[in-house]
């Protein structure tokens, strides 16, 4: 439902955007027909069309009828669980995870870890099969003193659905590895989309290692040309571009672009630069130190789903999810945005992109999942590599004032009404 | 349904109607009328310096065209001989504190700076300042149509589509219920109310909206072609130009402080021609600076102008009286003047051409080359970040940071600012400006008072994050 909000939010954009209220002269005439009609059945006034709405029709009664029958012999079709699929699993107090009997269902190609031959739920994975009715989990035997009576997992108590909620949430040792209720309520909804999720690294540091980018290729050195050749071009260099520098006096006090022959805008745009920005070449640094109290980290690594998944050998996931409690944490500090992004390994655009997909992709990009009360919101953080698309290098009028130039602005602007 | 009356079809008809009969074109009574539009002007030619400077690029170098060479050689010796300035025009400009903007009023340059660069906004028009544009058109002596006039046409269009499909709309539930056989073959929908179907007012009331507004319209249209008519008498009105081009202070100072063609001069117009009141540009620092605090920042903000243009005219005389320098207030460095000047300086130098963007909720928008050829991509939101030592440590024996509260902002806040771009087809970004430690603790020195501006905005540095909504729905394959 909640995607269906946005997807029509999206189709309206074009409209709803040019609207102005204080271009247009308010009409309040509608308004009459308030006052007008017959005070025992006030209906409110009608402004524009909606998507449904009742007309009488018997076609249209129908097709809702329809729909309704439709959906009642879903929720009445009886669901059984099969003897064959019973997985059984017990819940480990020492580690907060559960051991599961024996593997019978598909969805252990994409949950659980193989340890020491048994294999192991983490409290979401855990959580989220007790919750979706996959997994029966149950409780320890608790042993009296000389007990030595070696009990099976069927023999514990099973455990509800209320106490594994209790047991699973907030109960994991380790600093920071706690499993909130939060990354529970992302975990469950990613999974519920279709993705592959596991947790990044083991959550037992305050936060994970910094990753270098990659070693580049080594720069191909162009052979060098000929004396004359070099000279020539040194000529014609100097002519064409001469250096212009900024005095001290005058970046004090102003003008930086004193008065001169320049012979193009980019020379004058290169001595513009002034503010510094952050250094996208070195290797990434962490500003703040590391502390458990530091809600940006990122926790989930996302997969899409592929046939070809093994969770043995994942592969870098598609996506990077950082888990945020809306109510707790304000948004991210330049500080520990740098941090977080210093996390991830680089993502770089293609250098064949335009300069906007660029700019939109970024260097490096994680996806924050902002949960308030259990509604998760994600947004797509990306260090936006703005030094390096220089606008200015190809920003001139392509062509000569060509045919298609001229009426390209408005071109695009008739229609698609969106605010200048 | 809803296709059943396209715009184009509907334009198309009455293109027809127009070709076949020119003369009634009073009767048209639905369907916007097209007429061809009046040829755009060339915004490449108008628009093709990107600042308010000259260039001179050599001519082009072709190896087997001796012409070429000559033209080269005559270019190079008659530059060198006479070079020609990059400054062809220094524009005057006054500080109107009441509306916190600097004001140019000469025509020439309020051309020159729009065109260069979209510098500024005219003072009684939404961007261009094409007031007389539009008063002239008004009173028939001019006959083109200005952006707003555009837009506001545009609208009118498609209100007018949407009054169709909705007729389109009724006329196949009507049909339907007719099949039925729920209303009689030929009643109408006025029957059907009367019998007392009462779920049916709705409609009806609103097509006598439909009715009266077509109404409407064939008169609009009869009033329209009529002031048509009338153009053909081209009145000669001379109007006396009212607008004036105001630039925020950014603006101003990026005019001022790095490319040298703004002169922002004192008040009085007297004596505008005489070069040595223009102020010079660390005093407009102090001065925007003084002036970007709300009252409730700065209770005392007018005894504080007054304290900064009593020491700065003593600051002029030879001999500096030290009492007066002394009431100067010290710049803090997260004076919203600065920052938001960092982020214009550093947007402006990378190429963007930045304009205000309080109309969409955030403080700058980015155009490429500039607002008459493409939308703005990106908004920018301002984050001043205290991450530097100074702020973090804690002072005074408390255990909060100085910064701490400053730099918070909830992620209600985010979303509402997210989801208006996300309406008007931009793209968020958040841009932190790294505020540094106190730097004008000796404002009320001589050399301190004079602020060297360049080190000052070396001591800032911005870092960009682009933010976007992102649904798992849609990026599963």
């Amino acid at each position: 439902m909640a995607d269906e909000d946005e997807d029509i939010s999206h189709l309206r954009a074009p409209d709803t955007a040019d609207f102005d209220p204080t271009d247009e002269a308010q009409d309040f005439r509608f308004l009459d027909k308030l006052t007008a009609q017959d005070t025992a059945h006030p209906t409110l006034p009608k402004r524009g069309e909606k998507d449904f709405e009742s007309h009488a029709t018997s076609l249209q009664l129908d097709t809702l009828e329809a729909s309704r029958r439709t959906m009642h012999g879903v929720l009445s079709w009886q669901r059984t669980h099969v003897q064959k699929g019973h997985i059984l699993a017990l819940y480990d107090p020492k580690t907060n995870m559960a051991c599961v009997d024996k593997v019978k269902s598909q969805h252990f190609q994409t949950i659980g870890t193989n340890k020491g031959g048994r294999e192991w739920l983490l409290p979401e994975e855990a959580l989220f099969l007790i919750e979706r009715g996959t997994l029966d989990c149950r409780w320890p035997v608790k042993r009296e003193v000389g007990d030595e009576h070696v009990y099976r997992t069927e023999d514990g108590a099973p455990m509800s659905l209320q106490s594994a909620y209790a047991a699973f949430i907030g109960f994991e040792g380790g600093v920071g590895g706690k499993l909130t209720l939060e990354m529970y309520n992302v975990y469950a909804g990613l999974k519920r989309s279709g993705y592959v999720i596991f947790r990044t690294g083991t959550w037992d540091d305050d936060r994970g290692e910094p990753v270098l980018a990659s070693p580049k290729a080594e720069m191909q050195t162009e052979p060098e040309p000929g004396v004359f050749p070099r000279f020539f071009s040194e000529v014609w260099r100097r002519l064409s571009q001469p250096t212009h520098t900024v005095s001290p006096a005058n970046l004090a006090f102003g003008p930086i672009i004193k008065p001169g022959l320049y012979r193009s805008y980019n020379d004058i745009y290169r001595l513009l630069k002034l503010i510094p920005t952050h250094d996208r070449t070195a290797p990434p640094s962490f500003i703040l130190p590391p502390s458990a109290n530091n809600p940006f980290r990122v926790h989930f690594d996302v997969y899409r789903t592929t046939a070809r998944f093994r969770k043995t050998a994942r592969g870098p996931p598609d996506f990077r999810i950082c888990v945020i409690d809306a109510r707790e944490s304000p948004i991210p500090t330049s500080a520990q945005l740098n941090d977080l992004m210093a996390q991830v390994p680089e993502d770089r655009p293609k250098e064949s992109d335009q300069p906007y997909q660029r700019l939109k992709h970024g260097y490096r990009n994680v996806i924050l999942a902002v949960v308030d009360n259990g509604i998760p919101s994600y947004i797509r953080v990306a260090d936006s590599p703005f030094e390096d698309v220089k606008v200015y290098e190809r920003a001139g009028p392509r062509g000569k004032g060509g045919g298609r130039g001229g009426g390209r602005g408005r071109g695009r602007g008739r229609g698609r009404g969106r605010g200048r | 349904m809803a296709e059943a009356v396209q715009p184009e079809q509907a334009g198309v008809a009455s293109e027809l109607r127009t070709s076949c009969a020119p003369l009634q074109i009073q009767e048209k009574a639905n369907g916007a009328p097209r007429k061809p539009h009046p040829r755009r002007p060339n915004y490449n030619e108008i628009h093709a310096k990107p600042l308010p400077l000259d260039v001179f690029a050599l001519p082009a170098f072709i190896p087997h065209n001796p012409i070429s060479i000559v033209r080269l050689a005559i270019a190079l010796i008659s530059q060198s001989l006479w070079p020609p300035k990059s400054h062809s025009m220094i524009h005057k400009a006054y500080y109107s504190p009441e509306t916190q903007s600097i004001h140019v009023t000469d025509p020439a340059s309020i051309r020159a700076l729009w065109e260069n660069g979209f510098w500024g906004k005219g003072s009684l028009s939404r961007s261009e300042p094409q007031w007389l544009v539009a008063e002239k058109r008004r009173r028939g002596a001019q006959a083109s149509k200005t952006s707003t006039e555009v837009t506001q046409s545009r609208r009118e269009e498609r209100k007018q589509f949407k009054l169709e499909r909705a007729r389109a709309q009724r006329d196949a539930i009507e049909h339907q219920l007719r099949q039925e056989g729920k209303i009689a073959l030929d009643a109408t929908v006025h029957e059907l109310v009367e019998n007392g179907t009462g779920e049916m007012k709705g409609v009806v009331a609103d097509e006598e909206d439909v009715k009266s507004s077509t109404i409407d319209a064939t008169s609009a249209d009869k009033t329209l072609s009529r002031e048509e008519n009338d153009t053909d008498v081209v009145l000669e009105i001379d109007i006396l130009d009212l607008e004036h081009l105001q630039l925020t202070p950014e603006e101003a100072f990026f005019l001022t402080y790095v490319l040298g063609v703004l002169d922002v001069v004192t008040v009085k117009e007297d004596d505008l021609d005489r070069p040595s009141n223009q102020y010079p540009a660390w005093y407009l620092l102090r001065l925007y600076c003084a002036h970007a605090l709300s009252p409730s920042e700065d209770p005392h903000q007018e005894k504080t102008l007054t304290h900064l243009s009593t020491a700065y005219n003593a600051s002029k005389g030879a001999t500096l009286v030290g009492s007066a320098l002394s009431c100067v207030p010290s710049i803090e460095p997260d004076n919203p003047f600065l920052l938001k000047y960092v982020v214009y300086h550093h947007f402006r130098s990378l190429g963007w051409v930045v304009r205000p963007g309080i109309k969409f909720a955030v403080d700058y928008l980015l155009y490429i080359r500039g607002p008459a050829f493409t939308h703005a991509e990106f908004a920018i939101m301002i984050i001043p970040s205290y991450s530097a030592s100074y702020w973090t440590e804690p002072f005074n024996g408390k255990t909060t940071s100085r910064g701490a509260d400053k730099e918070r902002r909830d992620w209600w806040w985010f979303h509402r600012v997210n989801r208006v771009q996300t309406q008007v087809m931009k793209t968020l970004m958040l841009v932190y400006v790294e505020v540094s430690a106190p730097w004008d603790t000796n404002a009320t020195e001589k050399e301190g008072f004079k602020v060297d501006i360049g080190s000052v905005l070396k001591k800032y540095a911005v870092r960009e994050f682009v933010f976007k909504r992102w649904s798992p729905s849609r990026n599963r394959d």
